[in-house]
Order: structure tokens, then C-alpha cells, then sequence
């Protein structure tokens, strides 16, 4: 299988599907094509069909891949995810990817860090686990994971299981410490360490703003609506130093230096 | 084209189509890949992105927002200016072998004749302009240029002197005399009209308690605006004699075929096309068929059949 050049559409089918309780769930599909490519920080555009309903796919990020199955991570939120919840063994889905500048391509030329820190908030754990296999133990320094709190019990129990030694924080204390990904950090990023981060915009700002002379040190995945995937909506851009880049091919991870976070959208 | 069983070509407005489908402006990415001709299949003619004179940012805030059957987009035009497209599109456009349009953003009259000027005399020119006249007329009240009729034709004209080329016109079905708009475009010489754009709708975000987009509204399309967009071509093509390309939630071969059946000559599929990649094809392969069982040997015997 070779890889590169531009994502395509798959009819794939669902392997497995694993609940994490309360609304999130863990599934596995059959896709050699984007299994064998596929990137940390990349996603799949997932449709839970072949129609019109939903109109869009869902901009999953690719939790880990290995031979032909990729996994990937939800949380429902509306129609569409709770189509892709309902999803079973052996159903169809519709994939497209793996598409964007996952975590090591966002880097250029760069050697990879000795040291790596993990942040993840809820759903954005799913790329930090792919990397986390991909790194290797021996470089990864810490991982923060966070979760809202309550209704989020069985996501927690599945990132302690998932990231062995994860410090976890919850709002409101009912998952392990109280307390933000921001808790979890040290002041100071140590020397010959870099962040890599991905979770809900706020908390992504809120890590960049921590450490603002380190933003080149930062890599974050990023969320934004989007319609194609493919960079042809121009949908998802974001402000950056160097104009508009589109989330979905310039990015999903960028640097947090490129991104100006005070003028992102708040929706 | 080779799994096709009938003859789909069709000239329309100056441009000589392989079949009836064209990817319409504001979908399809400068990606090299994906305008090679295994990507394209079933496509017979594709429009650029929105290019005005200057560059423009676009719009802040949402951008897209996904409603029953269809979306909301309010993108604003962003693009690099028309030397900016020629550097760094113009070659990927032209690498896809297929007859194209470049659509052009109907700024002030000044803009826009500056802008034809350049696209007419870039290296190896362009063949055709898809003057889209659903923007604001900053020389006027900030009203759509095809909101009325005598401002649509007064859009027209500018162009057409600039442009001697083949010269499409982009409607809006917000124009409550469509019909008198298209005549207006007809007589300043458009050599087609495509019919239309998108529907000007608008979101609420329940969670912020605001309007979704900066703009309040935006526009809709996707298969829920198919049957509006039926109705504005049925009414354009009984008014006009030049070609009308339908557009406006294409998303089955059904629909182009209806729209055909109606008096289009071609129809552009848009936002469809970010649901499935090979919607051109499919729908190609549906005419073909469609043609065969009806007996019908080409692709001109079956416009305008359904008005007969």
C-alpha cells in the first residue's frame, strides 16, 4: 500500500465496537487503504452510510491504526454521532482520509523531541494515544489527560486503561483529581521537551497562553467545523501568522506559535 | 467515458461538454490529485473558486453549519485575486484537460473590467467567465447585482464589453422577478445563465443564544433547496432562449435529469460533492442509462423534452 496524495472515499465496515459508557464509544474499522497511511493527528471523515442523512461527514481523529483496522474515538453530539453510536459489527460506513498534517509531518525536518508531554482533553485523547504508540514509552515524560466530570465516568476509566501512569483531572473531582489539563502541567516546559496537545479549543488556548515563549515547543491538533475534508469548502480556516489555514489539509496540528488564538472563533 | 452507453456531450454557451456535469464553483479543492483525469470521471466542465480582483480574507466566525438535507456556508469569497489564481491555480486548472470557468466575483464596475483584463490577457488565456452576480454592488445600494433586472443587466454589459469570451451568468434566486432578470441577462449578451446560487438562510446556536454565522444569514444548499431550484429553472428556461445550467442541490442522477427534463442543458453539482467524490460518474452513468431506456439517442433530445 503506498501512501500520500490526496484522501478518498472507502465503504468500509465496522470490526468492533466498544462502548465507553455514557454516550462515548471506541470502534474499529476494516480500511487497509487508511490503516496503513495513517498518521497521528490525522482523522477520517466518517459517514454512518452511503445517503444524504447526515448531510456531512464527522472529522474523526484516527485513535490508532495497525495492519488494516484503524480505530477511532466519538462522543455524541448530535444526529450524526449518535448514527456512528448506533453502528455495530459488520455494518457500513463510509471513510474518507487519512487526511491533514498529523503530529510528525506538522513537524518538517525537525528530529523528533527526547521528551514528549501528553495533554488531551476528553475526545482529543484519541490522536495523543496513537502518538503516545508511535513515540514509544521511553519518550513520553507525562501525560494529562481531563474530562468534564460527571457523565464522563466511563471515558475515565478507559483513559486510565488506555494511558498507563495518566494524571487525570475532572471539573468536578468525580475522576480522580479536581482540576483542569492545566493543573497537571509543570510550569515550565523542561529543556528538550516538547507539548503535544488536542482537545476542546479553550483548553488548547489556555496551553499556549501557559508557556508563550515555548509556542514553537507546542503542537496542537485542532478542531473545527468542516464540510469536504479536502481544503475545497474552506470551511474550517482558522486565523494564523501567516493568513488563513485551513484546519482540515494545512493542519489539523499546527504549532502554537502559528495560531493567533485571540481571534479564533468561540463556536 | 467508456462505461457510458449514449452520447452525453452537449455544447453549451461556447463550451463543448463531454457530458452535462459540472462541478460548480466554491467545492473543489487547487489539489493537483484530485483534478487528474481518474478523479474527474463523469465531470464535463469545472468552475474555479470565486476569484475577485484583490484577495480577499472571507468571513470570521462559523463558516459551515450542517442543516436537514443540506448546509449553511458563509465562506465570503475567500480567495488570493485573480494574479494570485493565475500563479498558483490557473496551471492545476488547466492540468485536468477539461473545458473550465473561471467564476468571477461581480465587484464595482471598475473591478470587475480590471479583473477581465487580466484574465484576458494572462499566458494562454481562459475561455470562459462564470460572472457570478449574487454579490453586493458596492457601486449601488449594497443590494446583489441580480436582484433586479436592470441591475443585472447593467452587470452584464460591464462584463461583456470587457469580456469577449464565453460568458456565463451566475443568478440568484433571491431575485424576486427571476424570470425578468435572466431576459435582462440574455439581451446584454450572456452566452448562459446558470440558475441559480444559494438560498439565503440563517441558524440560530442554541448553546450561545446569538446567530450562528457573523453575517446572520448565509447560504443554503444541498439536496433540500432541489425542488426551489427545480421550480427557478423550469420558470428561467420558459423565459429565455440562450442555455441555462441548472444548479442547485443536484445530488442524484434523478436530478440532473429533472432539470434536463425542465430545459437545462447541464446542471453543476456543489455541496454534494463533499458527501461523495464520485457524484459526477454516478450521475453520467444514470443519464446514459436513463437515455438508453427512454430511446432517446443523445443528450440534446432529452432538454427541455418535459415541457413539450
Amino acid at each position: 500500500m503506498s501512501c500520500g496524495g490526496s484522501p478518498q472515499d472507502y465503504a468500509a465496515a465496522v470490526l468492533g465496537h466498544r462502548s465507553l459508557g455514557d454516550g462515548s464509544g471506541l470502534f474499529a474499522v476494516r480500511c487497509e487503504e487508511i490503516a496503513s497511511c495513517a498518521e497521528p493527528g490525522q482523522f477520517v471523515m466518517v459517514r454512518p452510510g452511503t445517503g444524504y442523512d447526515p448531510f456531512l461527514g464527522r472529522p474523526l481523529a484516527v485513535a490508532d491504526a495497525a495492519g488494516d483496522v484503524f480505530k477511532m474515538i466519538y462522543r455524541v453530539v448530535g444526529r450524526g454521532t449518535a448514527l456512528l453510536a448506533s453502528k455495530r459489527q459488520g455494518d457500513p460506513v463510509t471513510v474518507r482520509g487519512p487526511i491533514g498534517r498529523g503530529f510528525f509531518s506538522a513537524r518538517g525536518e525537525k528530529p523528533l523531541p527526547r521528551k514528549v508531554i501528553l495533554a488531551g482533553g476528553s475526545v482529543g485523547a484519541a490522536p495523543l494515544l496513537f502518538a503516545a504508540r508511535r513515540l514509544g514509552l521511553s519518550r513520553v515524560e507525562k501525560t494529562v489527560m481531563g474530562v468534564a466530570g460527571k457523565g464522563w465516568e466511563g471515558f475515565a476509566e478507559w483513559l486510565k486503561e488506555a494511558f498507563p501512569g495518566v494524571d487525570l483531572y475532572s471539573d468536578d473531582g468525580t475522576a480522580e483529581t479536581k482540576g483542569t489539563v492545566l493543573s497537571g502541567l509543570p510550569d515550565f516546559l523542561p529543556a528538550e521537551t516538547e507539548l503535544w496537545a488536542c482537545g476542546p479549543q479553550g483548553m488548547l488556548r489556555a496551553v499556549a497562553e501557559k508557556y508563550p515563549r515555548d509556542g514553537h515547543r507546542i503542537m496542537a491538533a485542532l478542531e473545527s467545523r468542516m464540510a469536504c475534508g479536502v481544503g475545497g469548502c474552506l470551511g474550517c480556516v482558522i486565523p494564523t501568522v501567516s493568513g488563513n489555514r485551513r484546519v482540515c489539509v494545512d493542519g489539523p496540528v499546527f504549532t502554537a506559535e502559528e495560531v493567533k488564538w485571540n481571534e479564533l472563533s468561540s463556536c | 467515458m467508456s462505461s457510458l452507453r449514449a452520447d452525453l456531450s452537449i455544447a453549451v454557451g461556447g463550451l463543448n461538454l463531454e457530458t452535462p456535469v459540472v462541478i460548480a464553483s466554491g467545492v473543489w479543492p487547487y489539489d493537483p490529485a484530485l483534478w487528474s483525469p481518474e478523479r474527474l470521471e463523469g465531470v464535463g466542465a469545472l468552475c474555479t473558486k470565486a476569484v475577485s480582483l484583490h484577495p480577499r480574507e472571507g468571513n470570521r466566525g462559523v463558516r459551515v453549519w450542517e442543516t436537514s438535507c443540506g448546509m449553511l456556508n458563509s465562506i465570503g469569497l475567500q480567495n488570493s485575486g485573480v494574479r494570485g489564481f493565475l500563479k498558483n491555480a490557473l496551471p492545476v486548472v488547466r492540468n485536468s484537460g477539461r473545458p473550465f470557468l473561471v467564476n468571477l466575483v461581480m465587484e464595482s464596475a471598475r473591478d470587475v473590467q480590471e479583473n477581465l483584463a487580466v484574465l484576458r490577457d494572462a499566458p494562454g488565456g481562459t475561455e470562459a467567465v462564470e460572472l457570478n452576480i449574487s454579490c453586493p454592488n458596492v457601486d449601488g445600494d449594497g443590494m446583489a447585482w441580480g436582484i433586479s433586472p436592470e441591475s443585472a443587466a447593467r452587470a452584464v454589459a460591464i462584463a461583456r464589453s470587457a469580456w469577449k469570451g464565453s460568458l456565463w451568468v451566475k443568478l440568484t434566486p433571491q431575485a424576486p422577478d427571476l424570470p425578468a432578470v435572466a431576459k435582462a441577462a440574455e439581451s446584454e449578451g450572456a452566452d448562459a445563465l446558470v440558475c441559480g446560487n444559494t438560498w439565503l438562510g440563517m441558524a440560530m446556536d442554541l448553546k450561545r443564544k446569538r446567530p450562528v454565522f457573523q453575517r446572520v444569514a448565509a447560504g443554503l444548499s444541498g439536496p433540500a433547496v432541489f425542488p426551489l431550484a427545480l421550480r427557478t429553472v423550469w420558470q428561467v428556461c420558459g423565459a429565455v432562449s440562450i442555455p441555462v445550467v441548472g444548479c442547485g442541490g443536484v445530488a442524484r442522477w434523478e436530478d440532473a435529469a429533472a432539470m434536463i427534463l425542465a430545459g437545462a442543458s447541464a446542471v453543476e453539482v456543489g455541496s454534494a460533492l463533499f458527501a461523495d467524490f464520485d457524484l459526477p460518474r454516478k450521475i453520467a452513468d444514470g443519464l446514459a442509462d436513463y437515455l438508453t431506456e427512454a430511446g432517446v439517442s443523445n443528450l440534446a433530445g432529452l432538454v427541455a423534452l418535459g415541457r413539450k
